[in-house]
């Protein structure tokens, strides 16, 4: 922890001080300690001097290294491998209609069986592909529109400025279920639709963070520089700046994959995402209202969305603490 | 500080005084409440339903919950028994028809009077005829094409211009009771749309049926008490109804603690967990869901193929349906169901045959190929879940070729679909609007729901000539014969497939007698009885 250690971070560390931060690679490692909006200069003793990866690399671990940290980063990562291999773990095909309905939870199918004779675990397994992946392929979608607008806005200013994030104020005024329901409504009930609808929603955050991230980095001295050599600005972006707000967007993206999984299953919660017989944790919840005696049809797939939520969110915690170190440490 | 803390005995007292108070006021309330729950000793009934009522004026309601109560509030000229739905027989009037059954002379049954004492004339069923016509609402095409006649005080005449077979079956629906002309006029009342008679209507009742209205408040309950003139066939045996709109879980619980005596609205799933000690009446309900393949090959290539309606016809496996439809439910053995006159037997059901069905997948060249199976997903007729049912298909289906996709919507959207027929498959179902098969007819090339299914006029001659008999035929037996060579037709040929008829599950007290259910009115009050 002592800030000694830190020099064995070797050639990362080269670009060293803040100030230095211009051209190339230099300013990839060093400049992001000078001020994300989001960071809150409390503390003086995280300031400077480390190397983006290294501090990802010290402090990671030790985020997760709280017991509730840890059971998160597990729990997370066992849903991003459910992701990848559920439809393959799963014990029966999450579409057939073997199995006597409503059997509660036992040696025949350990989380029971649904309304039609389907085997919840492995619809649940399975679930996690649709849930998590689509929640993942949102996040990076909105992460992607959002910061390229917040770039363009943030650098180029004026009315530029102005037309975008006046644009995002009319977008953020809107309650965002309400809004992602309505999109999704007009679309028409579809996954993609789904996805679609909750991506017009949430990408205006980003927009905001970049743009502000942008604002100061502009003015600071390894950019006015780098104007002065004759960069242009798409050079000026590729290289002085977009390196310096990727990682606090990509902390606000990890944050963000537990909300944008809760807001894909609520839409098919109310019909408007996941289309029938696909295996999708709100759709399940959803169907499990009619059954509300038999509790184990909404409580699992209920579960799953909380885990998932919580769980990343931790993640996510813990990435900004080893991206930000002055929040990090409380 | 000395007054402030004197003063708190006091507000601890009138604390005190508030909450004996406020149990005394509870306990009479509880007090019935147990005198309920040992049967009928307090002269009062509770049935809990799911309400559906916006207006109880006869001539403007035709919603499930409005029906319960108008069928107790008004007498109709002819009805059917509780235990028969398939006969018609008299109750305010006895009826004749002429040959060609385009004239029904009703003659009034003397000496029955309305609430209010008056005698029941001819006056009172023109009027309360003409203005089920004149109102324009939701029953007035039950009337269509119908004029009304005065001939005495004691006899009316009825005449269409076609023959109308099932008239005397419209007779009975509730909607047509006759009001109490003299009260209904005095309280703005007319045959035209210049009647306002509606909101007297929903505070009081104007009929000379065994109830009269108590209290009637359309979101949460409705009180009916005894008519103390009524001098028909079927006097009332409780005191007071009581209707109460209650959420189906809670229904269950209620009558199974007693709370309440009948619960109407229990879907299959419930009604199979029920405690012990509750009775039930489980019947196949008169609802009739089933698949229409579209025939128009406008809308689909491969729907229209005759292969492809018998593939589905053989593929689908009924007795699967009805493992998820819970108690009470049947096969609908054709599109009329099994209550009324002309509903098959049991054997001339479509039957489930994996091996035609895949022979006729084959024929059709639809192996893979993708179909739209389009459902409302926000409607449950009678507790069925229409998501569930469809998933079952998808999967039925799927085993014998066919790539089904499913595409939900709310009713309200997709009922356009439906109406202008451009489903490739749709599931629906069908109520009865009264109780007559000539209602399923419109199920036939070029009328109402065949056109739904692409099947134009011109398109089965023997089918539609058995359609004009069935409008036509007037004795009873052929009738039944016409209508059941037309349902085998049907079954063979047309692009329906009848499904099932999910069950109706009224639970009840064993205290209570007389429960059974009723294809329009559900139940009737005030054939309720007690033990």
């Amino acid at each position: 922890m002592a800030p000694s250690t830190r020099s064995e971070d070797g050639p990362l560390t080269a670009g060293g001080d803040q100030a230095a931060p211009r051209p190339g690679r230099a300013g990839h490692q060093s400049a992001p300690s000078r001020q994300g909006p989001q960071n809150h200069p409390n503390r003086a003793d995280g300031i400077g001097k480390r190397s983006l990866t290294g501090r990802l690399w010290r402090r990671l671990p030790k985020g997760i290294r709280t017991p509730v940290g840890l059971i998160a980063a597990v729990v997370a990562l066992a849903w991003i491998a459910m992701c990848l291999f559920g439809a393959q773990v799963a014990p029966h095909d999450p579409l057939a209609q073997e199995l006597p309905r409503f059997t509660p939870p036992g040696s025949t199918a350990w989380l029971g069986t649904d309304e039609l004779g389907r085997d919840v675990l492995s619809r649940i397994l399975s679930g996690a592909r649709v849930t998590i992946g689509l929640a993942l392929a949102l996040v990076v979608m909105s992460m992607v529109v959002g910061s390229l607008l917040g770039l363009v806005a943030g650098y180029f200013g004026r009315w530029v400025d102005e037309t975008v994030m006046r644009f995002t104020d009319l977008v953020m005024a809107f309650p965002t279920v309400i809004l992602a329901m309505v999109t999704a409504a007009a679309l028409g009930a579809s996954l993609f639709n789904a996805v679609l609808a909750a991506l017009v929603v949430s990408w205006p955050q980003y927009a905001r963070v970049v743009r502000s991230m942008v604002l100061s980095l502009r003015t600071s001295e390894f950019v006015a520089s780098g104007r002065l050599l004759g960069f242009s600005p798409a050079r000026s972006i590729r290289l002085d700046i977009l390196p310096n707000v990727s990682g606090p967007t990509l902390v606000l993206a990890s944050l963000d994959i537990g909300t944008a999984a809760l807001l894909l299953s609520g839409l098919s919660f109310l019909g408007l995402g996941a289309k029938p017989p696909t295996p999708e944790w709100g759709s399940m919840v959803s169907s499990a209202v009619q059954h509300f005696d038999k509790w184990w049809l909404g409580v699992f797939p209920g579960l799953a969305i909380l885990t998932v939520v919580i769980s990343f969110n931790f993640l996510g915690d813990a990435l900004r603490d080893a991206f930000d170190p002055e929040a990090g440490e409380a | 500080m000395k007054s402030l803390s004197s003063k708190r005995p006091v507000a601890c007292l009138a604390a005190l005084a508030v909450v004996v108070a406020v149990s005394a006021c509870a306990e009479p309330e509880g007090g019935t409440g147990d005198k309920d729950r040992s049967g009928s000793a307090s002269g009062q009934i509770v049935i809990d339903t799911t309400f559906d009522v916006k207006t109880i004026d006869p001539g403007r309601e035709y919603e499930p919950t409005g029906q319960i109560l108008v069928k107790g509030l008004y007498d109709t000229l002819l009805t059917f028994a509780d235990e028969d739905t398939t006969k018609v027989v008299p109750d305010l009037a006895t009826y004749m028809a002429n040959e060609e059954l385009t004239e029904y002379t009703l003659t009034l049954e003397e000496g029955r009077v309305f609430s209010d004492g008056e005698p029941v004339t001819a006056d009172d069923v023109v009027f309360s005829l003409e203005r089920l016509q004149g109102l324009k609402g939701n029953p007035a095409f039950l009337l269509d094409g119908v004029s009304v006649e005065k001939i005495d005080d004691a006899t009316v005449k009825l005449t269409t211009a076609e023959s109308a077979p099932a008239l005397p079956a419209i007779l009975a629906t509730p909607s047509l009771g006759i009001l109490n002309s003299k009260v209904v006029k005095d309280h703005g009342g007319a045959t035209d749309d210049s009647d306002t008679a509606e909101e007297f209507l929903n505070g009081n009742s104007a009929g000379s049926g065994p109830y009269v209205l108590e209290k009637l408040d359309v979101s949460s309950e409705a009180i009916l008490a005894k008519n103390e003139k009524y001098n028909g066939p079927q006097k009332a045996t409780y005191d007071r109804v009581i209707l109460r709109n209650t959420e189906p879980a809670t229904q269950k619980m209620n009558v199974e603690r007693g709370d309440s005596q009948v619960a109407l609205g229990l879907s299959g799933d419930m009604a199979e967990s029920l405690a012990p000690g509750v009775k039930i009446e489980s019947v196949p309900s008169a609802t009739v869901v089933f698949l229409l393949v579209n025939a128009d090959p406008a809308v689909s290539d491969l729907t229209s193929k005759p292969d492809l309606v018998k593939a589905i016809k053989a593929g689908v496996d009924y007795d699967g349906l009805l493992e998820i439809a819970g108690l009470g439910a049947a096969q609908a053995t054709g599109l009329v169901p099994s209550v009324f006159l002309g509903a098959l037997d049991e054997g001339d059901a479509l039957k489930y045959d994996p091996d035609a069905a895949k022979a006729a997948v084959a024929a059709a060249g639809a192996e893979g190929q993708p179909i739209t199976l389009s459902f409302p997903n926000d409607i449950d007729p009678t507790g069925l879940n229409m998501t569930t049912l469809a998933e079952r298909l998808q999967s039925q289906l799927g085993k014998v070729g066919l790539n089904v996709k499913l595409a939900p919507a709310p009713f309200a959207t997709e009922i356009d679909a439906y109406r202008s027929g451009t489903e490739q498959i749709g599931l629906w179902y069908w109520n009865p609007d009264y109780m007559d098969p000539a209602n399923y007819l419109a199920f036939g090339p070029g009328e109402t729901v065949g056109l739904r299914s692409g099947w134009p006029e011109g398109a089965n001659a023997a089918i539609e000539q058995l359609v004009s008999a069935g409008y036509t035929t007037g004795d009873e037996t052929e009738r039944q014969k016409v209508f059941e060579q037309w349902g085998k037709a049907m079954n063979a040929e047309s692009p329906f497939v009848p499904l099932l008829q999910p069950g109706s599950n009224v639970a009840y007290q064993p205290s209570v007698t007389g429960v059974h259910y009723n294809p329009v009115w559900l139940i009737n009050v005030a054939g309720l009885g007690a033990n």
